[in-house]
């Protein structure tokens, strides 16, 4: 199959969302950049399994989030729960101090939920899917997505809700 | 009752029809279930604007090399490519490329006499101050002043559009009516800021916007002279 080469340009457009969804993942900046650069490896390396016509995006999110089981899975739980707080200076000079104080006090809040919980908020709050392609995408049944989200939300609640 | 499955699923948009309008309904004649499904609502708003900091910042540098190389452009050649090549992605590396470059163009040129350089109208940004000027009166055989011009052209549509550099940006400006607006700014590598790129060659993203845009062949210097002395017509 040809795969147009408009391809590394519509992935590369991409690169700012597929962070954003990387951060909502991950618990520092730097997991997160280091999340975003294997993704978008793999998505290269994967171009010929691309459907043309079919959403690059989740196409991309869901190479991503599997990178981050595999990740996940593979990492001790003392390393997952690291202070996020001091890492998030990586951000970048140019961000205000008071909203990566407020990036790394959410970070902190989505890497205290389960797993399974925080995939589900990333992928519906945060990334705007529906209920039904993240269910797709995560191989799971919608009702299973929706009682995730319900948990997630009123967790997330209680930790960041004034 | 509402569940809370259900009142999440009417906050998402999931709900259509009748089930949405029963669960608005419930909401207006419940104010514990209003305040709710509120706190919910702005929990989510913040969530959202605190991660689209992350998509809003620029892609830190260790993560650029998986974009496109930057080609190096033939002006004829990407002009005959333009449909092909250009079409799909480019708009959004020029309005990265222009955003980035207004905040260098207001830091870099605001000390210099004349004012701002650029102002937005409409949605547009157009060329103020000293870069007004400059793409107004400069000819490119003769520069002189903050503002120096490469290239004068006609687009597809027939109106006049001339290439300039700036300390530490270079970009193009169209006439729209009586003003210049600006269609694409792109910042000088870093290392180059404060000195003029004619040397170096346009930056290959201006090169290809050139490229897309102009009809025709440049003007040379008698017709970018003619062109000036009618006012840009």
């Amino acid at each position: 199959m040809t795969v147009p080469s408009s391809f590394d340009k519509d992935l590369a457009a991409l690169l700012p969302r597929l962070r954003r969804f990387a951060h909502a993942l991950s618990h520092s900046p730097a997991d997160a950049d280091d999340l975003t650069q294997a993704t978008a490896e793999r998505a290269l390396r994967s171009k010929a399994q691309w459907q043309p016509g079919t959403s690059l995006d989740s196409w991309a999110c869901r190479i991503m989030r599997n990178l981050w089981i595999d990740t996940v899975r593979s990492r001790s739980r003392r390393e997952r729960v690291e202070a996020p707080a001091e890492e998030a200076e990586r951000i970048g000079e140019d961000t205000a101090m008071d909203a990566k104080l407020e990036l790394a006090r959410m970070m902190a809040a989505m890497s205290r939920l389960p797993d399974e919980q925080r995939e589900v908020v990333a992928l519906i709050l945060v990334e705007g899917f529906g209920y039904r392609e993240t269910a797709d995408m995560l191989g799971v049944p919608i009702g299973t997505v929706s009682s995730r989200l319900v948990r997630g939300r009123v967790a997330l609640l209680q930790m960041v809700g004034e | 009752m509402v569940t809370d499955e259900t009142l999440f699923a009417w906050l998402d948009g999931e709900l259509h029809g009748d089930e949405a309008a029963k669960v608005s309904a419930e909401i207006a004649a419940d104010p514990a279930l209003a305040a709710k499904a509120e706190q919910h609502r702005a929990m989510q708003q913040r969530l959202k604007s605190v991660f689209d900091t992350v998509s809003n910042a620029p892609v830190p540098e260790r993560l650029s090399a998986l974009r496109p190389e930057p080609e190096v452009i033939d002006l004829a050649q990407a002009r005959g490519a333009r449909s092909r090549r250009w079409s799909r992605g480019f708009p959004q590396w020029t309005a990265i490329a222009a955003t980035l470059a207004v905040g260098i163009l207001v830091g870099t040129m605001v000390p210099h006499r004349g004012g701002a350089p650029v102002t937005v109208a409409g949605g547009k940004v157009y060329a103020a101050g000293a870069l007004d000027r400059g793409l107004t009166t400069q000819l490119a055989s003769a520069p002189s002043g903050h503002v120096r011009i490469g290239l004068t052209f006609r687009d597809q549509a027939g109106e006049i559009c001339r290439t300039f550099t700036a300390p530490a940006m270079s970009g193009l400006g169209c006439r729209d009516g009586d003003r210049w607006q600006l269609r694409g700014m792109f910042a000088a590598p870093e290392g180059q800021a404060g000195s003029y790129r004619m040397a170096a060659g346009m930056d290959p993203n201006l090169a290809a916007m050139v490229g897309s845009e102009m009809a025709g062949e440049p003007l040379d210097a008698a017709g970018e002279k003619a062109t000036r002395d009618k006012g840009w017509r």
